[in-house]
């Protein structure tokens, strides 16, 4: 489900079968390669979509965790579990973050659930179909991880 | 006289303007309104025009996956939307199903369970339906999956819309 008034109408009343949210994890630096970062954010926004189209009745599409590259790692990493506390505790036993940045891939270990990364491929210079053939076989290797992932009791919080 | 009438426009006009901007920003509030009103039938009627999908040689009795683009129309934008269809032929007959589970909404595979030989499934919460798309009795969906309209032309295979059985 997405993150619009609509579907939160839907949510509200099917609570109980949507368990799983899902967090894109999006970094701005307007300093060093900017261009990247936005590249970055926009491959996120990519995957996340897919994920929610396939999975719509399941998972929650929360509204992009953004941060400067800049910031510590450690307060990036708690302002996150806190997210993911909030989350956590108010209805989603899993939560599963996804990003392009490979710094959380840094952090995976330190992460109380499932990290979702994947390098960003320049789509600009490719062709649509091309594009669109690339991230389909990107996705044909991520959605049975999230099926897995319902196959196994919710990572516990501390 | 002269400056009195004038002066009296101008408030006059002050108000107008004031008024106009309140009119303006009614209508704004209004026309939302009208569009929810209007939703699920723009929904339904925005994308009629019949799509290129696949050709009648690729078609076999199985349900196949084929995934196109559509033009959606939104209140601000149009873009293009990726859709799929599991299709297949009987006979002379094409049946194109939509792949999006009637519970909530996620996206059904053909034989995607192991233990449910033809028959499509929904991985979310286990919903499962007949290869025309009925739902099985005891699965949370509680109606069959949309079909397609289907024209054939030249031997190429077009989709409409999904429709509600
Ligand atoms: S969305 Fe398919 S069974 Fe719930």
């Amino acid at each position: 489900m997405k993150w619009t008034t609509q579907q939160m109408d839907t949510y509200l009343n099917s609570k109980e079968y949507v368990d799983t949210a899902v967090i894109p994890l999006i970094p701005l630096d307007w300093e060093k390669d900017p261009k990247g970062k936005v590249s970055m954010g926009e491959f996120t926004s990519l995957v996340t979509e897919e994920l929610e189209r396939q999975f719509k009745g399941r998972i929650f599409q929360i509204a992009p965790f953004t941060y400067l590259s800049g910031e510590a790692d450690e307060q990036k990493l708690e302002r996150l579990l806190e997210w993911d506390r909030h989350f956590f505790k108010n209805g989603f036993k899993h939560i599963v973050y996804v990003t392009s940045d490979g710094d959380w891939k840094k952090l995976e270990n330190e992460l109380p659930d499932m990290l979702i990364w994947m390098p960003s491929l320049s789509l600009e210079s490719m062709d649509a179909s091309y594009a669109k053939e690339i991230l389909n076989q990107q996705m044909k290797q991520m959605l049975p991880l999230i099926t897995d992932k319902w196959q196994q009791e919710p990572k516990e919080r501390s | 006289m002269e400056e009195k009438k004038h002066k009296v426009s101008r408030r006059q006009f002050l108000s107008y303007c004031l008024m106009g901007v309140g009119g303006f920003m009614a209508a704004g509030m209004i026309s939302p309104m009208v569009r929810f009103a209007l939703d699920p039938a723009l929904e339904a009627g925005g994308e009629s025009d019949f799509v290129q999908v696949t050709t009648l040689d690729d078609l076999t009795e199985e349900p196949q996956r084929f995934d196109f683009q559509v033009e959606v129309e939104d209140a601000w934008y149009t873009s293009d939307q990726p859709r799929s269809a599991w299709i297949y032929r009987e006979g002379d007959e094409i049946v194109a199903l939509s792949p999006t589970c009637t519970h909530l909404g996620c996206t059904v595979n053909w034989e995607g369970h192991d233990d449910h030989p033809n028959q499509f499934y929904c991985p979310c919460h286990h919903g499962r339906f007949e290869k025309d798309g009925v739902n099985i009795a005891g699965t949370p969906p509680t109606r069959p999956l949309d079909v397609y309209e289907v024209e054939v032309r030249d031997g190429s295979v077009y989709l409409g819309r999904p429709m509600q059985r």
